[in-house]
């Protein structure tokens, strides 16, 4: 056991080594002379000082790439070129925003799923269980940033319930859990949260079905045990599973809310990416990603261990 | 979105010759789901539509018409109204079932070509190598899928080819893995210890044992990513890094529709129903086979 | 019976339920008396507000001139006339007789920073070392660059007394003073106060504006209150409070205005207008300087070259249909200028639909409809001023191909044709295109004409991405640029674009009009026949 968590902990250096490897070739992946695609055409020349001293072209590739991660760990991941801000508060500046639509979203999506699938568990075969299978099909299949626009053309434009973009009447700095920024948190926050939904749903709805058919669960009941007890069974078992899935989701929510976050032009880590997208500010599209990708890998690790703490059998290698 | 890479996949029964008996028990499961079998239509159906679009479509996906803009459902002449340039809707979606279908089951295909090779090998040779190859496949599994796809292609710029090669690399790894976990086990079955010990060469092995027992469940299993892809491709298309305009793409037919989502919302949502369409029947008929082939 | 009863009482609540909660969801925040006017830009980002803002005009439309004033402002106040230039900080200025390079301005007393610190020669003089001293402590790399190439003239600077100071150029160059309104004014002692740091004084910046800066969150939103000591008083605010926020979409700047997140929004799209209308937001819009051209290049091979062709193009483009595709946003163009501005002479060719005569004269070049000229085209997806640039592409093409010029797209997103704007048709980036269609602002004759018509601004000096060079041109411009008489300069400047339009140089299609879509609160708006507009006058009225 204590190896185990000790090997999974060490086995998040390598990795978080590759993803900023990787990170850092995407600039060179770029067609053409790697300085033009990280400095923009117009880019002030301290600008072009500045990246030019971090990425030292000129120098064999291993050590540009040591020098960058070194840079990196000391939380300087350079400067925007369209902009010239720190990359680094750039991105945890539209982390925070995403952390928090990407929450309310999981938590929507854990909510309903769990409820839509222990429905259709215990019915299984039902009216009821078609009709919420299809809904979670539904969820998994639906071109979420469409489900954006159709929510937006509803509520904000047809119906002018709430708001169809941004991060609150104030900036996102000023973000407080009150009505009037809340109000901007929904229709963003309902959209993310139908994959979720969808993929708990699945889960839950597998698991307490397959629970229920077990033999154990007939002999619970014949010896008079109460209902209640036997859905508590089920809690019990379904309840790990169900929150590793949500965490791991969790995680494709912070990677995945970009197009969500155009739709609604809510300031997070993909509005972020797209702005650098269309600006090619590779430094900001480089950090955003890479600090995206070592929270995911953090996040995983995180599943992992609660997963393993909780249910020794399911150690994964 | 997200892609529920879980490398859970029904093994075939582990036997070499009864294998055709094993699929037509499959597709007669398969025929008695009736939501399969309707989601299958309707597959048919889009692809039809697109193999065969010169003839089906009543005008010219480019044909623009500055008088005949944005016009409702029903107009005459164009029964699915028009866009913003006055082109035929019903035509551009038929046209546009070519690219989307393209672009989204083109990554897939790639993907289960170069993942399987991959992941056999892995699986098959096993050792060292195997290690080598799964420790960079988990690199891949670092990235959620979404953030990989929009890096790759963010990075190599705008354009059909950068979009098709983004979302290949997104569904390597997983194929990979479901290849060398089915592989790895397909291996120390009897008759394949057997083969090798009788000196037979890794390559006549691995096509006269191995492929015919693990390609179908890898193949069950991307299916199950068609879906993910269509979704991802033209999400990528509607933030203008896949297809071009004036090219007919359900996703960039959605981004370029957008502001005219205030003049007419019914015909701007409708390439987004396309896509839904084919995600939920590429999903649903996924499950169908899932079930179908377990064996349980 | 009883059963359907309950039935329908539970529905009427459902639907009571419904209503309160659209009510509780509809009421918008608490309202205070103040006057609050928000802006929805098409910038991704709040441009640069050290002074020197980016983001092409919408920077200096947006933080530019109204936190900073420049020696030299545009007057704005007009919305019949085409806008002129009025003293700003100068209260004015004149040539030397001597020597035609050298320019005296007399500045404005009694003017103060909005950190209370006082405008004078000593202030100007340090702001121009900030952006063209390099070794002086506040320059500026950032708005250097930003600036230094809006006024190629700039050679020296000195200061003549507390209140003079006197410009060299480097040769004779009447469009000076329009190349003066891009340099704006900061204050020094706000910026020492913060420690000698740009990036700090952006947040809390300090000019001689009619506003100043409050709030700035990077990305969201910057906030802007009067500056009540401003020196014009005719134009200080009416607003309390204007907010500026970043809204690169225009299907969010739409949405936005119409669920009123927004008063005001830049660039409505063509589309959307009917539906603002239908919900009472008022749409404005003027022409203003600024043209949507193919410019040709004149390389060995390039169709261009036969004249024939080129007034072809000129004659096939049914300019009211595509007004008519973009919700009449759109003047037709017939020239570089517009046809009722002084600099737009008295050409014999018209620039005008008829595609009889077009077709007439590509037979006489041998081509027509079954052979047709083959013509290669680098547009842009987006950007700044390309107004709708894949719809307006497609309608040309459509036009051009009647008459028997067939048009083939390379499609590129902004950040890649721009730059190759200054590399040229000869590039390896122009994928062999004879044309080019970037669109652009034509503000004083530099940027209208010089810049793109005469030979030495051929690539990489300037933007002459065709390689122009006629020699007449070169003459007319040159003779214009040390013509110090205004109407003199005008009537050189008049010949020498009839004779560009006679020679059908470029293909003109369309100026836009800036349209812009506010609530009908907002009132006092005057939109000028400028890129730059004026925010003093506006106030709310419910």
């Amino acid at each position: 056991m204590g190896t185990y968590f000790f090997k999974r902990i060490l086995y998040v250096i390598p990795i978080t080594l590759a993803v900023s490897f990787f990170c850092f070739m995407l600039v060179h992946l770029s067609p053409g002379d790697p300085m033009d695609a990280v400095v923009s055409a117009d880019a002030p020349r301290e600008v072009v000082a500045m990246v030019q001293a971090a990425y030292g072209f000129d120098r064999p590739l291993p050590e540009q790439y040591g020098r960058w991660v070194v840079r990196a760990v000391q939380g300087d991941l350079g400067l925007s070129t369209a902009n010239g801000r720190a990359v680094t508060t750039e991105v945890f500046g539209a982390l925070v925003n995403t952390l928090r639509l990407a929450l309310v979203a999981s938590l929507i999506g854990f909510t309903l799923g769990c409820l839509f699938g222990t429905l259709a568990g215990y019915w299984q075969g039902s009216l009821l269980d078609r009709f919420v299978t299809g809904i979670a099909v539904g969820g998994v299949s639906i071109p979420h940033y469409w489900l954006g626009m159709m929510l937006v053309i509803v509520f904000s434009v047809e119906l002018s319930w709430l708001p169809s973009s941004g991060a609150g009447p104030g900036s996102s700095s000023d973000w407080v859990w009150e009505w009037r920024y809340i109000r901007h948190l929904i229709l963003p926050a309902i959209t993310l949260s139908v994959i979720p939904m969808g993929v708990v749903t699945r889960t839950v709805r597998a698991m307490v079905a397959e629970i229920l058919n077990h033999d154990f669960v007939e002999a619970l009941r014949a010896k008079g045990l109460a209902e209640v007890r036997v859905f508590l069974h089920v809690v019990k078992n379904v309840a790990p599973t169900a929150l590793a899935v949500m965490g791991l989701q969790l995680g494709y929510l912070l990677g995945g809310s970009i197009l969500v976050e155009t739709v609604f032009s809510w300031p997070g880590t993909g509005l972020l990416l797209n702005n650098a997208i269309f600006q090619r500010d590779l430094p900001i599209l480089q950090g955003t990603i890479l600090v995206l990708a070592i929270f995911f890998v953090l996040l995983n690790l995180m599943v992992d261990l609660a997963q393993a703490r909780l249910d020794p059998r399911i150690q994964r290698n | 979105m997200s892609i529920t890479l879980d490398s859970q996949v029904p093994v075939a029964a582990p036997v070499s010759a009864p294998v055709k008996g094993y699929w037509q028990a499959v597709f007669s499961r398969l025929r008695r789901d009736p939501v399969a079998l309707i989601a299958g239509l309707i597959l048919l159906i889009i692809l039809a539509m697109a193999i065969f679009a010169p003839w089906l479509a009543p005008q010219s996906p480019y044909s623009t018409s500055m008088l005949n803009r944005l016009k409702p459902i029903g107009t005459e002449g164009f029964p699915l109204g028009t866009d913003e340039l006055g082109r035929d809707m019903l035509s551009r979606l038929i046209y546009g079932a070519r690219l989307s279908l393209l672009i989204g089951v083109m990554p897939v295909v790639n993907a289960f070509v170069i993942g399987s090779a991959i992941g056999i090998v892995a699986g098959f040779v096993g050792g060292r190598t195997n290690t080598v190859i799964m420790r960079i496949i988990d690199v891949f599994y670092a990235f959620p899928a979404v953030l990989l796809a929009i890096a790759l292609a963010g990075a190599l710029g705008a354009g059909l080819v950068n979009s098709l090669f983004s979302l290949t690399v997104v569904f390597i790894p997983p194929i990979a893995r479901v290849a060398e976990s089915v592989t790895t086990q397909v291996r120390n079955y009897d008759y394949i210890e057997a083969a090798r010990a009788s000196g037979a060469r890794s390559l006549t092995i691995i096509r006269r044992h191995v492929l015919g027992n693990v390609l179908g469940p890898i193949f069950v299993y991307s299916t199950s990513l068609i879906s993910v892809s269509m979704i991802l491709a033209s999400g990528l298309s509607f933030l203008g890094l896949g297809a071009r305009p004036p090219m007919p793409e359900w996703g960039l037919m959605l981004n370029t529709m957008r502001d005219a989502i205030y003049v007419n919302p019914w015909v701007s949502v409708l390439p987004g129903v396309m896509i839904f369409s084919v995600s939920i029947c590429c999903n649903m008929l996924s499950d169908g086979l899932r079930s179908a082939m377990d064996v349980k | 019976m009883v059963y359907k009863k309950i039935d329908q009482t539970l529905r009427q609540t459902q639907r009571l339920a419904v209503i309160s909660i659209g009510m509780a969801i509809m009421a918008p925040a608490a309202l205070s008396d103040e006057q609050v006017l928000r802006i929805a830009m098409t910038a991704s980002d709040i441009p640069l507000t050290t002074g020197a803002p980016d983001s092409g005009f919408e920077g200096y439309r947006f933080v530019g001139y109204t936190l900073y004033d420049a020696l030299v402002n545009w007057d704005l106040s007009s919305a019949d006339e085409v806008s002129g230039l009025t003293p700003g900080l100068a209260e004015s200025w004149e040539i030397s007789e001597d020597d035609e390079r050298v320019w005296t301005f007399h500045l404005r007393e009694n003017v103060s920073f909005h950190d209370g610190s006082e405008w004078n020669a000593d202030a100007a003089i340090w702001n121009l070392d900030k952006i063209y001293d390099e070794d002086s402590p506040q320059f500026d790399a950032r708005q250097a660059g930003n600036v230094r190439g809006r006024i190629p003239a700039m050679d020296q600077y000195e200061k003549v007394d507390d209140y003079t100071i006197q410009f060299t150029t480097s040769e004779p160059d009447a469009w000076f003073p329009y190349q003066l309104t891009f340099f704006l004014f900061s204050s020094p002692s706000q910026w020492e106060a913060l420690g000698g740091d740009w990036d700090e004084f952006a947040r809390q910046p300090s000019g001689t504006g009619p506003f100043q800066l409050t709030r700035l969150v990077a990305r969201e939103r910057a906030e802007l209150e009067p500056f009540e000591n401003y020196w014009d008083a005719d134009r200080v605010p009416q607003i309390d409070r204007v907010v500026l926020i970043p809204m690169p979409e225009s299907s969010s700047r739409t949405s936005a205005l119409l669920s009123d997140q927004v008063d005001w929004i830049e660039s409505p799209a063509a589309d959307a207008i009917p539906r603002m209308e239908s919900q009472g937001m008022n749409i404005t819009s003027n022409p203003y300087p600024h043209t949507w051209p193919y410019q040709f290049s004149m390389l060995e091979g390039s169709p261009w070259l036969d004249i024939n062709v080129r007034k072809a193009a000129n004659l096939a483009v049914d300019r009211e249909g595509l007004q008519a595709l973009l919700g009449g946003m759109m003047v037709p163009a017939e020239g570089i200028v517009t046809s009722d501005h002084p600099w737009y002479g008295e050409p014999e060719f018209e620039t005008r639909y008829d595609p009889e005569e077009a077709a007439r004269l590509l037979a006489e070049s041998g081509f027509g409809v079954d052979n047709p000229v083959e013509v290669k085209v680098l547009i842009s997806t987006s950007g700044s001023g390309q107004m709708q640039p894949l719809a307006m592409n497609e309608y040309i093409q459509q036009n051009l191909s009647e008459v028997g010029i067939n048009l083939e797209f390379e499609v590129l997103d902004w950040e890649s044709l721009f730059p190759n704007w200054r590399r040229g048709a000869d590039d390896p980036s122009s994928r062999g295109a004879h044309a080019t269609n970037i669109t652009f602002a034509w503000l004083d004759p530099f940027s209208a004409f010089y810049r793109f018509m005469h030979s030495s601004m051929a690539p990489p000096s300037g933007f002459n991405w065709g390689y122009i060079n006629d020699p007449e041109y070169d003459r007319l411009l040159d003779l214009a640029k040390v013509t110090f008489d205004q109407q003199e300069q005008d009537a050189i400047l008049a010949e020498f674009h009839a004779r560009v339009v006679d020679d059908a140089a470029w293909l003109w299609v369309a100026h836009d009009v800036g349209p812009r879509a506010m609530h009908p609160r907002v009132q006092g708006f005057v939109q000028a026949k400028n890129w730059f507009q004026d925010l003093t006058p506006v106030y709310i009225e419910e």
